[in-house]
């Protein structure tokens, strides 16, 4: 198993005739996702990668039933799009658009919540299930030696931390059953403490990674859960963004998301939460291996490593 | 977020039916006058910035007649308020005001909120931290909106007095309207008077709007392009190629050290900055940049910032295994402007840190420059940090050698 998604998990794109879209569609079919149709408006007909395109998700899925759909279009067209794709029932939505307007994105997370569907993103890279799946540019054109498969879940604030830490897990032998990149935004459709309880349930994850950032409250959330005790597998995480504490607050380094408000939203404060909380917080990746292989040890769950260690 | 100036605040409210006072913008002494001669009560004359507590920053006047208001403008136009310089003033008619209260609206969550606090307005701040039980705030549904019922028990939770709730309800509504419509993330409304005439009046009203929806609010792209000076030249460019070049944004603030960090936008910047102090590296500078297109002005005008900034003894360029980026456009960015610069890397140690597509390339733009280390594949972020922090180390010790 894994979470979100995996080898039978039906995708649209909605967007798919851009740029990046046609990029991702390739590399993703080849991967093995089952890409099984397509949208832009106005280009019904077309074929991009031999995916077949509709003017709209409702004549898409009338062809095509699909469970995941996965956006490309541009920030303006956010709202419509995912409102299209809930009412044609799907029930994931990866939303891969960034500079998405708040106003847009607190309804459509809204919208998708109340309708039960699960929304990813915005301004996110990707979803990957490794040997079975990958919704968006996760990856890029060699997904498998950055994500080999195993039994640790990924999830992080950051697109691009998530292969880093994969290659960290990779080194200590370690592999991933879903890496999920959250988005970087202030507010996303789900909050990590709920990717958390998704990999508590997934009986192929043996332990969770973390990367969290300063700004918002998904790392004081996943404190939350895991004192009171709504996680019983390992997880270990990585905060970034510490240095921002030497400057004025309210000053942003990065993700939209990483400017410290208030004190609790900063690095220092999320890592000691976490801490408290019993999560195994790292400071650098190279730790995370050995951290999760003593805490998995205790947990009686896995002794050994999911892979031999490969120099890339 | 985008604060707007008055005159742009108070223009969306009226168009949105909302009660404000009369008013308008002047760029000269004489056209405020013009304006004050429409007002019989007296004008208020504010200096024209988007900043709040003006009044406290002395950038507000009362003028009796148009003669006091073309003194008072002449007064505010051509200084500098709190780093703004003053190119125009908004002129006002003045309200006689009964009762004030204070109204927020603000989106920084899930879920929009509201703020209402009954008699208090201007000094919002003392009431949070004296009284914080006469603040009423809730959530608001984004999808069902504000309905007139709620905004009703709110205003009857805040203790309004009964008579004037359901005129108070009905402009909470129309405001709320008004704010989504903006696509605001603030709008506060301080005071909202009741004047002494009895009627609801919005006299002080602020709003900042979302940068990134300014595609449905054309009107207000030159208040964006606006950039605001910044002291250091080099962050000031890099501003500026941020409003001026297509792509994701860029960004470049200077610090006191002298390791350049040459970083994308998101976590792994973040880290490798964490990282390098606590290997007792200074970072020179922090950035943002935006993902490689094929179009790289950004990327260069972040790279001249850096290179430029005077404190300079080492640069890393760190950037997490490029899963979507092409890694020989930003190669072949730093060579061009090492080449255009003169930088002479025998005096300027550089480390990359660049795995990814175009990494063959990228390898053999830099091979036979002397102390450039594209380190090996398999290097981790925290690993180039330590490289290049005692590179720049050795190379300053030796510089005092």
């Amino acid at each position: 198993m894994s979470i979100l998604i995996d080898q039978a998990t039906r995708v649209i794109v909605q967007g798919i005739t851009g740029g990046q879209a046609r990029f991702d569609t390739e590399w993703c079919i080849k991967y093995g996702t089952r890409i099984v149709a397509g949208v832009t408006p106005g280009k019904h007909g077309e074929m991009v990668h031999g995916v077949p395109v509709y003017d709209t998700m409702q004549s898409a899925v009338a062809q095509h039933p699909a469970d995941a759909s996965v956006l490309y279009v541009p920030a303006a067209q956010v709202k419509p799009a995912a409102l299209e794709a809930i009412a044609a029932g799907v029930r994931l939505i990866v939303v891969t658009s960034e500079y998405v307007p708040l106003h847009d994105v607190v309804h459509i997370v809204a919208a998708a919540r109340a309708a039960g569907v699960r929304l990813v993103g915005c301004n996110t890279n990707g979803i990957i299930s490794p040997g079975k799946s990958k919704l968006g540019g996760v990856g890029g054109m060699d997904p498998a030696e950055i994500y080999p498969p195993g039994r640790i879940g990924v999830c992080s604030r950051s697109g691009g931390m998530t292969a880093e830490i994969s290659l960290a897990l990779r080194e200590g032998g370690y592999g991933v059953s879903t890496s999920v990149a959250m988005g970087g935004d202030l507010v996303t459709g789900m909050s990590m403490a709920e990717y958390l309880m998704l990999f508590e349930a997934d009986p192929d994850t043996d332990a969770v990674v973390i990367f969290g950032e300063p700004g918002t409250r998904n790392e004081q959330e996943v404190a939350e859960l895991v004192r009171a005790g709504g996680v019983s597998k390992p997880v270990a995480a990585l905060i970034s963004g510490a240095f921002q504490e030497a400057y004025p607050a309210g000053m942003s380094f990065g993700h939209a998301a990483a400017a410290i408000n208030t004190q609790d939203e900063s690095a220092s404060a999320k890592r000691r939460l976490l801490q408290a909380a019993g999560v195994h917080v790292a400071h650098a990746l190279e730790d995370i291996p050995g951290m999760l292989g003593q805490a998995l040890v205790a947990a009686g769950s896995v002794v050994r490593p999911d892979t031999p260690a490969p120099v890339i | 977020m985008l604060p707007l100036t008055e005159d742009l605040a108070k223009d969306w409210l009226r168009e949105h039916g909302l009660p404000v006072p009369r008013g308008a913008a002047a760029a000269s002494p004489a056209e405020a006058a013009r304006i004050a001669g429409d007002m019989p009560d007296g004008a208020v004359v504010k200096a024209l910035i988007p900043i709040g507590r003006r009044g406290k920053a002395g950038a507000v006047h009362l003028a009796a007649n148009p003669d006091e208001c073309r003194a008072a403008a002449a007064g505010l136009l051509g200084t500098s308020v709190n780093g703004h310089a003053v190119r125009r003033v908004y002129v006002e008619e003045r309200i006689a005001i009964r009762d004030e209260h204070y109204l927020s609206l603000s989106l920084r969550g899930p879920q929009p909120e509201i703020l209402i606090t009954r008699g208090g307005g201007i000094d919002i701040e003392e009431v949070m931290r004296n009284r914080p039980e006469r603040l009423v705030r809730a959530a608001i549904d984004p999808l069902r909106g504000l309905p007139a019922g709620n905004a009703t028990k709110l205003l009857q939770r805040a203790g309004f007095d009964a008579a004037l709730c359901p005129r108070l309800a009905e402009l909470t509504v129309a405001l709320y309207d008004a704010f989504c419509a903006a696509d605001a993330l603030l709008l506060e409304i301080n005071p909202l008077a009741v004047t002494g005439s009895g009627s609801l009046m919005l006299v002080g009203a602020m709003m900042g709007v979302d940068e990134h929806a300014l595609f449905r609010h054309a009107a207000w792209a030159d208040v964006a392009a606006a950039v605001t000076p910044s002291r250091n030249p080099r962050e000031h460019s890099v501003a500026v190629a941020n409003r001026e070049f297509p792509g994701g944004e860029c960004q470049y603030v200077e610090l006191a050290g002298d390791i350049g960090l040459l970083v994308g936008g998101g976590g792994a910047g973040l880290y490798q900055h964490d990282i390098m102090l606590e290997l007792g590296g200074r970072p020179a500078n922090h950035c943002v940049t935006p993902p490689t297109g094929t179009d790289n002005r950004k990327l260069k005008a972040v790279l001249a910032a850096i290179l430029d900034n005077p404190q300079l003894k080492g640069l890393l360029v760190g950037f997490n295994f490029a899963q979507m980026a092409r890694t020989d456009i930003r190669v072949c960015t730093l060579m061009e402007l090492l080449e255009e610069k003169r930088i002479d890397t025998a005096r300027l140690p550089v480390v990359i840190r660049l795995f990814g597509a175009g990494e063959q390339a990228s390898r053999a733009m830099v091979a036979g420059y002397p102390n450039i280390h594209y380190v090996s594949r398999g290097t981790t972020l925290k690993e180039a940090v330590r490289l290049i922090v005692e590179l720049t180390a050795r190379a300053s010790t030796k510089a005092v050698a």
